[in-house]
């Protein structure tokens, strides 16, 4: 995935975002903003783990996109659960838990670890290869020669 | 509590700082250039940056106040204990750039990095630097108030000698071995937090079965109350949102997770790292020390809650005893380890943010104002300054409490609005220019200090999420309307790494 030439619109986006999740806080828009929170990350992790502009397409599916989708839904379901339970006993339970919370737990915490930590570790070398950092020190180096020459 | 217990609590915490001091003595030995004491510059292999880094991050708020929020409020914190992905998502938007940097120039602090990135700009560097040492300043005031009321109650000694201490102790390590000693204090104190969390998670579960017990009893106890205190209990409280508005959620799911790369403490463990290949398993170390810290302080509120609405014990007067509570309760191994690591938390942040602070004073500031500090002089100006700043910090943190909770204010959120725009959006983006992070920086300051003023923001959000927005918003939109100097190549290559 080229983001080359996106990157400028990539942070505009972002800045935003930031300016569209502050507004929805004000007027207690929080769902909306959790998602827009969401998309947040998603731009600047793009950002971040792109190598000379190009983002690797294994990694923007596994574990960014999963991580997004699993985040969404899990604000949905601990959104659908609060609600439908407000003022009651919820008449069962996830693994103990009140079925809003669950999904905190669930795939808020352990489901943005397993995405997030694992799929960095798994797809390291999209991120940064041994061969990336050897050209990077090789790349300045060079420059510092031709600064000196 | 029996003497005897209170003698043994003693012994065992004042065991774990002997053993920090001992660490920090012999890390001496590892000091070989003025880059090794300021910033541990490439030296350390995942797992000690990994215990490190969950221990700074977790201060003593994270085992004290948080259970205390979750028990007064309900789940809305959660979103921001149970934060442990935060780190892989720091260490893939930044992590190997700012590791590169310290490819590129000599990089002891962060200072070095803006000027390195923002071809030394100065006043960049000072603004930055200022924010930076408010939010540090704050953080350590706090730590050491925490850490020294606990133990004075508990050695019933004064507060201002039990700080001298404990935080003496802890200012002489950190000047003689700066942030190598630092890095690997924090390291084991991580280690403590770690050990004591895996403990008092199984405890947990033995005593009350576990969470559907917890739930049920909450949901059905209505009010407890014993003399002038009572608690209320209720279905929604262990829902996921708690009892707070929905946009403090909204805000503390967002500013943990993508503020913690914008913390310095986990920055300048991005360049401490010796392989920056190693950044994912960094990642899974910090992760798995977080995630048993984050459970643990998350089982304390939830024990406190099953205790008061069992009746097993009265209704807290104040949240932030849970956890004391829940361990005294639970005997005399879950006390040893509890305030063993509350202490360990006191301690690991508040040597951080020495560290931090002292860096600033000594070698930040000056060269942002342009004096410069021949490289042979600056160790020895710089463990003076923490010498004295340690001392002042004491001082100031146990006699002016008025102070202390103003300056509490401060912290995760002030500490992002002066790193998003020089580190997170500088160098993620080859278009933010000195202008436009300057302006950021400028208004971010003000602002910081307006807010201190009393001045009413719109809406529940907490203050800081303001402050960052203009902050981060008015970087982006200066750099875009204005043009700046040519960029060095080697910051280009970092960037495009």
């Amino acid at each position: 995935m080229d983001l080359s030439d996106k990157r400028t619109g990539i942070i505009v986006l972002i800045g935003i975002l930031w300016v569209i999740i502050t507004v929805l806080g004000w007027k207690e828009q929080h769902m909306a903003g959790m998602y827009a929170g969401v998309i947040l990350m998603l731009l600047h992790m793009m950002l971040g783990a792109s190598k000379k502009g190009k983002l690797s397409s294994k990694l923007f599916v596994y574990p960014f996109l999963i991580w997004a989708v699993l985040w969404c839904i899990s604000f949905f379901l601990s959104k659908y659960y609060a609600d439908l339970y407000v003022g009651k006993i919820p008449d069962f339970t996830v693994l103990g838990f009140h079925p809003s919370f669950a999904w905190t737990i669930l795939t808020y915490w352990i489901g943005g670890v397993l995405t997030l930590t694992i799929g960095f570790i798994l797809f390291k070398d999209e991120w940064l290869s041994e061969k990336d950092w050897q050209d990077f020190k090789q790349k300045i180096q060079m420059i510092e020669q031709s600064e000196v020459k | 509590m029996s003497g005897s217990v209170k003698m043994m609590i003693i012994g065992f915490s004042f065991l774990m700082i002997l053993v920090s001091f001992l660490i920090g003595w012999w890390a001496k030995k590892k000091i070989t250039s003025s880059q090794a004491y300021f910033g541990s510059t490439g030296m350390f292999g995942p797992l000690t940056v990994g215990l490190s880094s969950t221990a700074a991050v977790a201060s003593a708020f994270a085992l004290v106040g948080v259970p205390g929020l979750i028990y007064s409020t309900g789940n809305t914190m959660t979103f921001w204990m149970l934060s442990s992905a935060a780190f892989a998502m720091a260490y893939l938007i930044l992590g190997k750039k700012m590791r590169a940097m310290a490819e590129i120039g000599e990089v002891s602090s962060l200072g070095d990095i803006s000027d390195l990135r923002f071809n030394n700009n100065h006043y960049i560097k000072a603004i930055l630097s200022i924010i930076l040492f408010v939010g540090c300043v704050a953080y350590l005031a706090a730590q050491i108030k925490a850490g020294s009321e606990l133990f004075s109650h508990l050695l019933g000694w004064n507060t201002i000698v039990t700080g001298f201490i404990i935080f003496g102790v802890l200012t002489v390590y950190m000047v003689l071995s700066g942030e190598v000693g630092g890095l690997l204090t924090q390291a084991f104190q991580g280690l403590v937090m770690v050990v004591a969390g895996v403990i008092i998670i199984i405890a947990f579960f033995i005593m009350t079965g576990g969470f559907s017990e917890v739930l049920n009893v909450v949901s059905t106890a209505g009010t407890v109350t014993k003399g002038e205190v009572s608690k209320t209990f209720g279905p929604d409280l262990l829902n996921a949102w708690g009892s707070l508005p929905g946009s403090i959620a909204m805000a503390w799911m967002i500013i943990p997770i993508l503020g913690t790369v914008g913390q310095p403490q986990v920055l300048t463990r991005m360049y401490a790292l010796k392989n920056p290949k190693d950044m994912p398993r960094l990642g899974l170390y910090t992760a798995i020390s977080h995630f048993i810290v984050g459970f643990f302080a998350v089982v304390v509120a939830y024990g406190a809650l099953y205790l008061v609405a069992t009746g097993a014990i009265d209704p807290l007067p104040n949240g932030d005893s849970s956890i004391f509570a829940f361990a005294d309760y639970l005997g005399v191994y879950a006390q040893l380890f509890t305030y063993a690591a509350v202490l360990a938390a006191a301690m690991s942040s508040a040597s951080m943010f020495l560290s931090l602070s002292a860096n600033i004073i000594s070698r930040d500031l000056p060269s942002a104002f342009g004096k410069k500090i021949a490289p042979e002089k600056q160790i020895t100006v710089s463990k003076i300054t923490m010498f004295v700043l340690g001392l002042v910090a004491i001082l100031f943190s146990l006699t002016s409490a008025e102070m202390v909770a103003i300056l509490g204010t401060f912290g995760w959120g002030t500490l992002m609005s002066g790193t998003f725009p020089v580190f997170i959006i500088g160098l993620l983006w080859k278009g933010a220019n000195g202008k436009g992070v300057a302006s950021g920086l400028t208004v971010g300051l003000v602002l910081n200090l307006l807010s201190l003023t009393g001045f009413k923001w719109p809406g529940a959000l907490p203050w800081y999420f303001n402050v960052i927005t203009i902050s981060v918003a008015l970087t982006i939109f200066i750099s875009l309307i204005t043009k700046d100097k040519e960029m060095d190549p080697k910051v280009e290559a970092v960037i495009e790494l």
